[in-house]
């Protein structure tokens, strides 16, 4: 924290900050317009095939009486994955007393909503009967990781809303004070009700930070039960290459690499739309690269251990799934995975100048795209060798590839989950202010004065 | 039945493969005056009955009824004028050694009841008396009931007679059956005494239900028109095992077997959380009343 400032130079400092970072929310050009019609557009056309599959059925998809699980599982895992960077950030990092990350936070957090509310959505769009969906809780097995599953993707849900809502009270606060005639009524009516009537006085101050504290622990089994369960649904079967002890850690490591990417992007989109240079600095950017590169040596640690071990036994069943990916129809992307989604990022984020803003960004992006593939990975090639005699069947049931119904629907969630995250930056500040200015030295009396012009 | 079926190939087969062949059948000379050394008798008519209904039935059909199969040339029916033309010793011979269609039954059928069934074919000769006459199915009643200690049938059969009075029924043969999911399962057979009755005793290897209950099906031969008498759940088999495919052990079962500690475990892991959250919950409300003082 930084030394005690008069109060003329606080007062400036707090409007220097609050004028930054609500620029989000004021700004308003034709890119803006422009980017919500691509999105509502993409959305749009997903949903539509949403309806072609409601009416026609499953048989759109690609999915057969062997592979029953296709890419619409492959991207659930993955905006589960990303999902998880939120309870990483805004919550291990928090209690570790590492500071660097609080402007961070909502951005996680952001992601995290948007991921594990496209992840629920995709769930009930992989189904046959979406009108059942109510069966999945009355008549779901106790015994059954599934059901763990959505108990912890709507536990997960809620604690990450709650997470995102208790340090933008203040914030909304600031924002019902400060922004009248700047934003439409129903903008500020937003802000009024949500803002839960806040004086900022300290027991007010010390309720949130009481509940944000229990929120921050409590993420932490939830979080890491939601993606050591989304594994179990997985390995808690006899299939080979699911068959194995290591998912769970496997899959928590490689969510946060999938989820730091997301973040960084994220955060490199901000800070050029709505010039927060000085919030997103670049030291930030080289705590995130570190923090990548450390994920990702993890995940590769947990990738060896992964292929290496049983690729060094080729067991019957397992031989045949494993010899798929290493020289088989999945080699190539495999290899690509592995190498350009994994090694060749870590390698060069060793090195500073690719720490930077825009090259970490880059490299971001890329692994970002191989950590959806990644996923395609884990769920298909496996579906494909069932242990059953696979005979007297077409062709078309042995194999899997999306249909275009079903890579509609895939753009949908990809697109909705962008929707949402583009909402709550155009609602809410991405930076919470009033921590952020308090980090700056200025005292909370400020917050609640009202501006004098 | 599978020999039946064997025979009617062969009978298609036949018809396929010669279709031209003569209509005479010669008999050496030296078989054709043969004498039949099986006297005609009730007796030798009966047996000669059951041998016809297992082994000719099938493509001579019923006697006079001319429903015989329609194979090429034809097996006659047995009262036909073409059937009773042979001597004894033709009959012997054409069944003996068969031609095309007709199977020899040299092998399968002794030459005493080869003898029997030709007294049985007699049996519809116009120049001999009718021994056994094909009467319609009298009216009969089979009371039964099971001794489940002793694991035996107790059977009374009674028929109709005359004067519309019913009568012990002597001498018949009574069919016990075990009623399965695809049908009835002959178990066996028992003959009335002369006060009509019968025991018959379930075969030890008989497998019912889970409990060993069987249903017995009791029932009299078609020269008699009776209820058949259905015995629900009789406990006289041995019970049948079920492989227990859910086991209680293991962690992925139903919900009725689920494992208790599981079951706590999932219900405390997301109770706690639920309750964490509606805590902070009521956090929120506690800011709003903060904001009123
Ligand atoms: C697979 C069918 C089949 C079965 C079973 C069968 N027959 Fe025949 N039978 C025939 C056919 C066909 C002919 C005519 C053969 C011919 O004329 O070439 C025939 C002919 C005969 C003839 C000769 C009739 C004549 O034209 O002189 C006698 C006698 C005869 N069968 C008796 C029997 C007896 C007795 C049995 C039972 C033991 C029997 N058959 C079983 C098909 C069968």
């Amino acid at each position: 924290m930084n030394t005690i400032k008069s109060p003329e130079e606080s007062r400036k400092v707090l409007d220097t900050i609050f004028s930054d970072l609500t620029r989000s929310i004021t700004h308003k050009d034709e890119l803006t317009r422009f980017w919500f019609f691509i999105l509502i557009m993409f959305a749009g056309v997903g949903l539509w095939g949403w309806i072609i599959q409601i009416d026609q059925g499953l048989g759109v998809t690609g999915m057969r009486d062997y592979v029953s699980w296709g890419m619409y599982i492959a991207n659930f895992v993955f905006f589960v994955a990303i999902s998880l960077i939120g309870f990483l950030i805004s919550s291990a990092l928090h209690l570790l007393k590492i500071s660097w990350s609080k402007p961070i936070s909502r951005v996680a957090e952001q992601i995290a909503i948007a991921g594990v509310a496209l992840a629920g959505i995709i769930i009930v769009m992989d189904m046959g009967r979406p009108d059942r969906f109510l069966n999945v809780f009355l008549h779901g097995r106790f015994a059954s990781p599934i059901i763990w599953d959505v108990t912890v993707v709507t536990t997960y849900l809620t604690i990450s809303a709650l997470l995102f809502y208790l340090p933008l009270i203040p914030d909304l606060a600031l924002l019902r004070d400060r922004m009248t005639g700047k934003v439409p009524a129903w903008k500020l009516k937003i802000y009024t009700i949500l803002a839960l009537g806040w004086k900022g006085n300290p027991e007010q101050y010390k309720t949130v930070y009481h509940a944000m504290r229990i929120l921050m622990i409590l993420i932490i089994p939830v979080g890491l039960s939601i993606h050591t369960v989304t594994s179990w649904l997985f390995a808690a079967t006899l299939r080979s290459g699911w068959d194995t002890t290591i998912m769970g850690p496997y899959f928590v490591a490689g969510a946060f690499v999938a989820g730091a990417a997301a973040v960084v992007i994220l955060m490199y989109i901000y800070r050029l739309r709505y010039g927060l240079k000085n919030y997103f600095e670049d030291f930030h950017f080289d705590y995130m690269g570190k923090l990548l590169v450390f994920v990702s040596l993890v995940y590769l640690y947990f990738n060896i251990n992964e292929f290496l071990v049983p690729g060094y036994k080729m067991k019957t069943a397992e031989g045949v799934h494993l010899q798929n990916l290493f020289t088989g129809a999945f080699a190539s992307m495999f290899w690509l995975v592995q190498v350009a989604g994994l090694i060749i990022p870590i390698l060069l984020m060793l090195i500073k100048f690719f720490r930077k803003p825009l090259p970490l960004t880059i490299i971001s992006v890329v692994v970002l795209i191989a950590a959806w593939f990644k996923r395609y990975l884990i769920v298909i090639p496996t579906m494909e060798h069932p242990f059953l005699p696979v005979q007297n069947v077409p062709d078309y049931f042995k194999s899997y590839a999306p249909t275009s119904i079903e890579i509609m629907i895939t753009l949908f969630s990809v697109f909705a989950a962008l929707l949402i995250i583009t909402i709550l930056a155009k609602l809410f500040p991405v930076i919470t202010i009033w921590e952020y200015a308090e980090e700056k030295g200025v005292d909370k009396k400020y917050f609640s004065e009202q501006p004098k012009n | 039945m599978k020999t039946k079926v064997n025979r009617l190939m062969i009978g298609i087969l036949m018809f396929l493969a010669l279709p031209g062949m003569g209509q005479d059948w010669q008999v050496p000379a030296d078989q054709l005056n043969i004498e039949n050394p099986s006297s005609y008798n009730l007796e030798n008519v009966k047996k000669g009955k059951d041998l016809y209904l297992q082994n000719c039935k099938s493509c001579h059909g019923d006697p006079g009824k001319n429903n015989h199969l329609p194979l090429v040339p034809p097996p006659p029916d047995i009262t036909s004028e073409q059937m009773q033309a042979n001597t004894d010793g033709g009959l012997f011979y054409k069944i003996t050694k068969g031609r095309g269609g007709m199977p020899q039954f040299e092998t399968t059928i002794s030459a005493d009841d080869r003898w029997r069934l030709i007294n049985f074919i007699r049996n519809y000769n116009s120049e001999k008396e009718q021994l056994l006459i094909d009467a319609p199915p009298v009216n009969a009643k089979i009371l039964a009931s099971v001794n489940e200690a002793e694991k035996k049938v107790e059977i009374l059969a009674e028929y109709e007679d005359k004067s519309g009075s019913y009568q012990q029924l002597e001498n018949a043969p009574v069919f016990i059956s075990a009623k399965k999911a695809f049908g009835n399962l002959l178990l066996g057979q028992a003959l009335t005494d002369k006060n009509g009755r019968s025991v018959f005793s379930v075969p030890e290897t008989v497998i019912g239900d889970e409990e060993g209950n069987v249903t017995i099906v009791v029932t009299l031969d078609e020269n008699y028109k009776a209820e058949q008498v259905v015995l629900e759940e009789a406990k006289v088999g041995k019970p049948k095992e079920v492989p227990q495919l859910i086991r209680k052990e293991v962690l992925w079962s139903t919900n009725e077997n689920v494992q208790i500690w599981l079951l706590l475990s999932y219900l405390g892991a997301a109770g706690a959380a639920w309750i964490a959250i509606g805590y902070v919950i009521f956090q929120l409300i506690k800011i709003k009343r903060f904001s009123k003082q």
